[in-house]
């Protein structure tokens, strides 16, 4: 399953976990598991923009950055050599 | 005293069983060096006393977090005399994964389905005696709130305690790994080292550090023959093998022994997506968002609320100025107060009712989940140019602030993709910008002013897709790299939210009207006032002697004014100072003038549209080529990036004023 999660990341544009779980037939929560496993084993990066700590040098609108819930997902090193396997 | 441990996942009820079983008795105190928190409790059962530990909730026995090498050493080092594990009934695959791990240690479990009566409600039917059969591991079912079920699991774990409990749950991990379980189990038979040799061998090829630390430090000379052994396998296809291994065991588990309802395949997210996310229609949808939200910001913003300030901000300077006269005051505090205060900040505050519209509704379209769209969409757009997919974060980001913009960027792996995003980050017109596009907008295209807003802001994203496009065939050349995004479902906007979300903005802007702009102000106003003697806020003065010697730059783009000059000088400290300065110059140059009617007097529309252009795409802030100095650690690319701006923006003004009047436009 996790093998095949990476495939679909590195195939699919965007991507969302019901959508995953659709195709794997299982649920959204398994899926969000098996994306921590994956993060947690190395193979992938999960980059929120909401994780931001920047300092906005005070800008009269810094409070909107960092408002779009938005997760990236990139396949690392790792995740890439295990898909070239 | 026997032992019993609860564990599960987070959320599954456990906490509640143990409740439910120890009632007042219990303590609360911390692992062992860590700050976990660690409940302990008792219960009477057949006139026997037991203890319960509540171990930390967690998904697996991994080594990934605290909580996992807490619950996991707690277990292995043989404190309990039998683990319940407790799992959610409704969600029961991924509970499951932890219950297959547990019983590969060897442990002795008692599975406690908990939530039964709600896995009941949502129609899910769990054949409890082929899940215990297929788990090899007694099966309870139980609803801890309502303390259902809890005899019956008690007399069952008490029944362990005193039997042995073979390993029943045996996952097949494939020809080659059970092969290499088996000879890792030999090679650990004659070793002294407690725990199941099965889950050992399993941890040594999934690579688990705190497993082969652990033999390293009982055992030297083992270690090293296991790691002559490992050095044989790629551990990191294994370890990807063992766990898609358990998930396949689960999944035969709860396809014989669990029915679920049909889940309705499409959801309402799916379908929304599938239109507003389209290839061919995703932008348009975008784009007429975006102007629906620009013109109601103006039908809302200014018709309905605007002037309200103003109107409050004139009665107030007229009082003040009265206070001032009546008091005697100097007259450069009268002119201080009056023209700097509020002509100058005064100007930017009654911009607050368009900007807090403006912002409740984008609060709107982030809250609904649709920005996350937007951004997939440009993604798109941004590839199908053969760009950087990843830039466009920076890019929506930018658009509030480009300071956090350019900063996004250090999430791009490759330099060349960073240079890119930092050079066009300032061409995304961030929210300082508006009120200068506002005073413009008012004067003279206030019947179309929603359209104007969004030709601007479509106008940044063009020239930075332009020139993004031109860095990356010249300056930088770089291979895009794979990721995708996450799209959350939509929900709808919560009042608090959007409500929350406008007023940090409309509080930050009036902290910043009362900070910087107000130390831009002050001190252009001793500009304006200086030498001694001159008129103030006149071409002799030193601020007039400064816009004249910049003014004759500006004259083909149709706003060579020394008063226009100094506003986009001023801008360079900060955008909103641009609209701050005219206020305070225009103020000064006739009494009670308002800046709106001097901007009518002093551009032709022509001309006002080509200062926008101008305040659009011109050198941005200080605060921003701060951080690009920081991000690109270079000041040759600072002052490209503050040059090469200022030369897009100053052409592109000059263009639209020179086409414009050879077409007959004014």
């Amino acid at each position: 399953m996790l093998k095949d999660i990476l495939k679909m990341i590195k195939n699919e544009k965007y991507i969302s976990k019901s959508k995953i779980a659709k195709n794997l037939n299982t649920t959204e929560d398994v899926v969000e598991q098996a994306f921590s496993q994956l993060y947690s084993m190395g193979y992938i990066k999960i980059e929120n923009t909401k994780d931001c700590s920047h300092k906005c040098n005070g800008c009269a609108f810094a409070s909107l950055c960092n408002k779009v819930p938005l997760n990236t997902i990139i396949i690392t090193e790792k995740g890439e050599k295990i898909l070239d396997n | 005293m026997n032992t019993i441990a609860l564990v599960g996942n987070p959320n599954c009820g456990k906490t509640t069983l143990f409740n439910a079983l120890t009632g007042s008795n219990q303590r609360v105190g911390n692992w062992p060096g860590v700050t976990v928190e660690k409940k302990e409790g008792n219960f009477k059962f057949k006139d026997q006393i037991y203890t319960v530990i509540d171990l930390p909730g967690i998904y697996s026995l991994g080594s990934f977090s605290e909580d996992e090498i807490i619950a996991r050493n707690y277990i292995i080092s043989g404190n309990p005399d039998v683990v319940i594990n407790v799992v959610d009934a409704t969600n029961i695959e991924r509970n499951l994964y932890l219950t297959t791990q547990l019983l590969e240690m060897g442990t002795k479990v008692v599975v406690a389905l908990n939530m039964i009566d709600e896995a009941e409600t949502k129609n899910i039917e769990i054949d409890i005696k082929t899940l215990s059969e297929k788990l090899g591991a007694p099966v309870i079912p139980t609803v801890a709130s309502k303390k259902k079920g809890i005899e019956n699991l008690i007399s069952k774990a008490v029944e362990l305690i005193n039997k042995d409990m073979d390993y029943k749950a045996h996952i097949s991990y494939g020809q080659n790994i059970d092969k290499e379980i088996e000879n890792i189990k030999k090679f650990l038979e004659n070793k002294n080292l407690d725990y199941s040799r099965q889950w050992i061998a399993i941890k040594v090829l999934e690579g688990d550090k705190e497993i082969l630390n652990m033999i390293k430090e009982k055992d030297e000379e083992a270690y090293n023959s296991l790691d002559d052994m490992l050095a044989k396998h790629n551990l990191e296809n294994l370890e990807l093998e063992i766990v898609d291994k358990r998930y396949e065991f689960i999944n035969s588990i709860t396809s014989s022994a669990v029915r679920k309802p049909k889940e309705n395949i499409v959801t309402l997210t799916d379908k929304i997506d599938s239109i507003i996310t389209h290839k061919y229609f995703g932008l348009p949808i975008f784009a007429l968002i975006m102007f629906i939200v620009f013109q109601l910001t103006f039908a809302i913003g200014q018709d309905l609320l605007g002037g309200i300030v103003g109107s409050g901000l004139e009665i107030l300077g007229e009082k003040i100025e009265s206070l001032l006269v009546t008091i005697n005051a100097a007259d450069w505090i009268v002119s201080f107060v009056i023209d700097g205060i509020f002509g100058g900040i005064g100007t930017v505050i009654e911009f607050v009712p368009l900007i807090l519209v403006l912002y409740t509704l984008m609060g709107l379209l982030e809250d609904s989940g649709y920005m996350a769209r937007a951004a997939y969409i440009m993604d798109n757009l941004m590839r199908r140019l053969g760009l950087q997919g990843k830039t466009f974060i920076s890019m929506i980001i930018g658009f509030g602030c480009n300071v956090p913009g350019v900063m996004a960027t250090r999430t791009l792996d490759n330099k060349k993709d960073k240079m890119i995003a930092i050079l066009i980050n300032p061409f995304m017109s961030c929210g300082a910008r508006i009120p200068i596009y506002l005073v413009f907008i008012s004067a003279f295209f206030s019947d179309n002013g929603g359209l104007v807003l969004f030709l601007l802001y479509a106008l940044g994203i063009v020239v930075a897709l332009i020139m993004a496009k031109i860095f990356s065939k010249t300056l930088f050349k770089g291979e895009t790299s794979y990721f995708i995004m996450e799209l959350p479902p939509y929900r709808i906007p919560t009042a608090s939210n959007v409500l929350r979300n406008m007023w940090d903005n409309v509080s930050e802007f009036l902290k910043r009207a009362g900070t910087t702009i107000f130390a831009v102000v002050t001190i252009l106003w001793v500009l304006a006032m200086l030498p001694i003697g001159v008129e103030p806020y006149s071409q002799s003065s030193i601020l007039g002697r400064i816009g004249t010697a910049i003014a004759p730059i500006f004259k083909p783009a149709g706003y060579g004014t020394w008063q226009a000059a100094v506003g986009l000088f001023s801008g360079i400290a900060a955008k909103e100072a641009v609209v701050a300065i005219l206020g305070m110059v225009y103020a000064g140059v006739e009494e009670g003038t308002e800046l709106v009617k001097a901007i009518q007097s002093a551009f032709t529309p022509l001309s006002a549209a080509s200062f926008m252009v101008m305040t659009l795409l011109y050198t941005p802030c200080a605060a921003t080529l701060g951080v690009i100095k920081k991000e690109t650690n270079s000041y040759k690319w600072t002052l490209f990036s503050a040059v090469y701006s200022f030369a897009v923006a100053w052409i592109l003004s000059v263009i639209i004023y020179q086409v414009g009047r050879l077409i007959g436009l004014s």
